[in-house]
């Protein structure tokens, strides 16, 4: 026979009562199965991440306690007056110029690094050829270097010296070449195993429909990588926009050249907390829209593919 | 002839997968490539849709050697064993691609795509994508998207293998009635000497790369050219040191131009019953018969009884 408690309620009215300790740990065991992996990844998301944000975002529209006691006017007050700082903060030219400069760089580097990030994952996937796993190597290496260095070493290469004439000092083309480095693995690691995973099935059937080699990419491999190259972008403009080490140098540190966490760093040399607290939370928002906007679309069509 | 294979190998490494392989294939029949696995049946399909290349032979489709000709321009419909749908087009993008791309008009392609869906009874499914579809039914689209080019050929591998047993015996008749239809030279892979014999108008059995035999079902299963041709195509048991079929063999009462024995095991399946008899001679054949002729001899197990090659009425 069944236990009355597998079935539901509903049918056999509340389940018999169970007394002491065997009830409560059968509730906590059946409620972590409910909630205890969701619980847990917030606890731990709150600890590393979403208290040190919340934090930097309260400072940002200058929330602090004082004075004038409790009610809705304090609340009126400070809300408008957190709004209206915030607002003026990230409303500055410089602050302007400088989330402008790190939105655009961040978008053109996450699309052209989906485009190459398909390719180079299509080589290492479908090709084989010596000193390959070498390359496969040299994907990861963004991952592993400090950022710092490569900021040294592209300023050793495209630097007012450079050895192959090639100057980009102080230059957008510089901090291009910079976030297209660093954000590249994130491309090529989000479409390769989804590549790797394609039978040559649908491939060949394309071909026997008649279908050549780019039409068979356009219309049947393309859509499938659809959501990897998707989750590609999202994960290269959220690293893009927040990028400081690899950038630093060759930006020189001109008001042409400053990125949004250029200008943050020099706003907390100035020991303007406020400022830069305001404009790392705008950073945050449109990090947080992009991946969120990617996601959406990827898991829609997620959704379409799977059987 | 509508196909014919000339010397057609194919190698990987020091392995023939198909080795020389001659064969004609009659125009407007239904063959079965008819091997256990590894028999190299399937890349057989392979080089003559031209998806794999073959190391030496020729191809000739229709009197035209398409050998060298890429896949995309033979013309053939090929049906993939696991289907292949375009996953991300419902069922009418499916079976419109090859339409598309050969640059159809509009109006020309929603005609010949809703014949299809019609043809292989997909009606309601039309905007469906094939992850909403039965096994079944994907496999059907699958057909439409390989006719939807009207083929020279068509090539089905292993068509019915990913199916369950109900499923399978339906779509082996429809696949039947929609030749009988159509009439387009079929050629289908199966390592299912049943579905075989059931559906094919002609037979190739394969065996390590090479053509066995070829012929008709029956012409192959009375007279088979090969020992392994005749043990593949159906049951056999030894009896009096030779290979025979089972329903070749019948049990008699009397010993006389017959061997003694004593009953081992009955199996009844049904309408067939399968009696395995320990001779004198320490062999133990078995008997196939049908439920009738079994309740004639009230046979239990440890019976005495006799067996003879049965005689022609």
């Amino acid at each position: 026979m069944d236990t009355p408690a597998r079935r539901p309620s509903s049918e056999l009215g509340a389940p018999p009562a169970r007394k002491g300790w065997r009830r409560f740990s059968r509730r906590l065991r059946t409620s972590f199965g409910l909630y205890g992996g969701a619980s847990l990844i917030v606890g731990y998301l709150s600890i590393i991440v979403l208290i040190p944000i919340a934090a930097v975002a309260a400072h940002g529209f200058s929330f602090s306690i004082h004075t004038q006691g409790w009610g809705a006017a304090f609340w009126h007050w400070h809300l408008s007056a957190g709004f209206g700082i915030f607002w003026h903060d990230i409303t500055q030219p410089a602050a302007i110029s400088a989330i402008r400069l790190s939105l655009w760089l961040s978008l053109s580097v996450a699309a052209i690094n989906a485009v190459m990030g398909v390719a180079i994952a299509w080589v290492l996937v479908r090709d084989q050829f010596p000193g390959k796993w070498f390359l496969e190597a040299f994907i990861d290496l963004p991952f592993a270097l400090p950022t710092i260095v490569v900021g040294v070493v592209l300023l050793f290469l495209y630097g007012t010296a450079s050895p192959i004439k090639v100057d980009l000092f102080e230059t957008w083309m510089g901090l291009l070449v910079a976030l297209l480095f660093v954000t590249l693995p994130f491309s090529v690691r989000a479409v390769q195993p989804v590549l790797a995973s394609l039978d040559g099935e649908s491939e060949a059937a394309a071909k026997s429909l008649g279908a050549g080699g780019i039409r068979t990419f356009l219309w049947v491999v393309l859509p499938s990588l659809w959501p990897a190259v998707l989750g590609g972008f999202g994960l290269a403009f959220a690293r893009a926009i927040g990028e400081f080490g690899s950038i630093s140098l060759i930006a020189g540190g001109i008001g042409r050249t400053t990125t949004a966490s250029s200008y943050i760093y020099n706003l907390t040399q100035g020991f303007l907390w406020t400022n830069a607290a305001a404009v790392s939370t705008a950073l945050l928002v449109l990090s947080l829209l992009i991946l969120i906007t990617t996601n959406v679309f990827a898991r829609r069509i997620q959704r379409r593919l799977a059987s | 002839m509508s196909i014919s294979l000339s010397h057609l190998t194919k190698r990987y490494g020091d392995d023939a997968v198909v080795d020389d392989v001659n064969v004609e294939i009659p125009e407007g029949s239904l063959t079965a490539v008819l091997g256990p696995s590894g028999s190299g049946k399937s890349t057989l399909l392979k080089l003559i849709a031209g998806l794999e290349i073959p190391d030496e032979g020729r191809v000739v489709i229709e009197g035209d050697d398409v050998t060298d000709v890429d896949p995309r321009h033979r013309d053939i419909g090929f049906c993939f064993q696991h289907y292949a749908p375009f996953r991300h087009m419902n069922v009418a993008r499916n079976i419109g691609f090859g339409l598309r791309v050969r640059k159809q008009p509009k109006d020309v392609i929603d005609a010949k795509v809703a014949e299809l869906i019609e043809l292989v009874r997909l009606e309601g499914k039309s905007k469906s994508y094939p992850a909403q579809l039965s096994g079944g039914e994907r496999q059907r689209m699958a057909l439409a998207r390989a006719l939807a080019i009207e083929p020279r050929v068509l090539l089905l591998d292993e068509p019915f293998g990913a199916l369950d047993a109900q499923v399978r015996a339906e779509l082996r008749q429809w696949v039947k009635e929609l030749h009988r239809q159509i009439k387009v030279t079929t050629i289908l892979v199966t390592h299912d000497q049943d579905e075989a014999m059931e559906v094919a108008d002609q037979l190739l059995i394969m065996h390590e790369g090479r053509i066995e035999q070829a012929g008709e079902p029956t012409e192959l299963y009375e007279r088979p050219a090969t020992e392994f041709v005749h043990e593949f195509l159906g049951p056999t048991t030894i009896f009096k040191g030779a290979s025979i079929r089972p329903h070749d063999l019948e049990l008699v009462r009397s010993s006389e131009g017959a061997m003694e024995g004593t009953v081992q095991s009955i199996m009844e399946l049904g309408f067939e019953v399968q009696v395995t008899v320990a001779l004198s001679d320490g062999s133990t054949p078995w008997v196939q018969m049908s439920r009738n002729e079994f309740r004639a001899f009230e046979v239990a197990t440890n019976s005495p009884i006799s067996v003879r090659e049965r005689v022609a009425k």
